[in-house]
């Protein structure tokens, strides 16, 4: 491997580190987001803990206490919830 | 120096000044106000007398509370609802849902079609603007505190019949 190879390979290792923070911190408002809004429905949940991304505005949600949860935005512009089994 | 390793530490600057550019983090809540404690008095020009110095204790500055922030009015709010980071974006699809949903139950009472009094309005408006708060007081203290503070003006608006109907439009 010839050294500007190595350099850009090197460069992209960088370009990975620093890129991975920004979209954890993406996950964790999507995460934080969630948790709001089933929350603001009444339903139980805690925390949400992981986030399946379905479709654009459309999450499949895993609660700390277990729950699981289909978020999506209907046609008419509400945010539904619903409980999954 | 080699290109290689030019264009490597230039895409690492890159990286660098990307990353570390971010917004500045401003307290929603402004700047303290910091002020020197009352009664402490600047140190005089006079000459110091030739006698070892002692080391001041450290006073801790007095913070003044915040005034108390002005109401403001419907459209103001709905402008800075929209606008905080505070709270995200479904979270705030899920709070216009609500207050749809509150105002189509005050269209419903001011038609004489609810069973619902205007106690049960005020306490469906109150629990709402609790929900508001909670997501907003840790985030975006000032609309929170200006929130508080238009907390009554907006439901005499809501609560007198005639200003409900123009507030529909």
């Amino acid at each position: 491997m010839n050294r500007v190879t190595l350099g850009w390979a090197h460069a992209f290792v960088v370009a990975a580190l620093f890129a991975r923070p920004s979209s954890a911190a993406d996950d964790e408002a999507l995460k934080k987001d969630l948790t709001a809004v089933i929350a603001l429905q009444g339903l139980p949940c805690g925390k949400v803990v992981a986030v399946k991304v379905l479709a654009e505005s459309d999450y499949n949600a895993s609660c700390e206490d277990g729950n699981r949860y289909h978020v999506h935005l209907s046609p008419e512009g509400r945010v539904v919830v619903e409980k999954q089994k | 120096m080699r290109p290689a390793r030019v264009s490597l530490l230039l895409l690492l600057a890159l990286f660098v000044a990307t990353c570390s550019h971010r917004e500045p983090v401003t307290s929603d809540a402004g700047p303290a106000n910091v002020a020197t404690p009352a009664g402490v008095q600047p140190p005089a020009a006079t000459p110091a007398a030739p006698a070892a110095p002692i080391p001041a204790e450290p006073v801790p500055p007095v913070v003044k509370a915040p005034a108390p922030a002005r109401p403001l009015d419907l459209n103001t709010l709905e402008t800075q609802l929209k606008e905080t980071r505070a709270i995200g974006l479904f979270t705030k699809i899920t709070l216009k849902n609500q207050v749809d949903d509150l105002l189509g139950q005050f269209r419903k009472y001011y038609r004489g079609k609810a069973k619902l009094t205007l106690k049960d309005l005020r306490r469906s408006y109150d629990l709402l603007m609790m929900k508001v708060l909670t997501l907003l007081q840790d985030e975006d203290q000032r609309l929170a505190t200006a929130i508080v503070s238009s907390r009554e003006a907006i439901w005499r608006l809501l609560a007198d019949e005639k200003t409900f109907s123009t507030l529909q439009g």
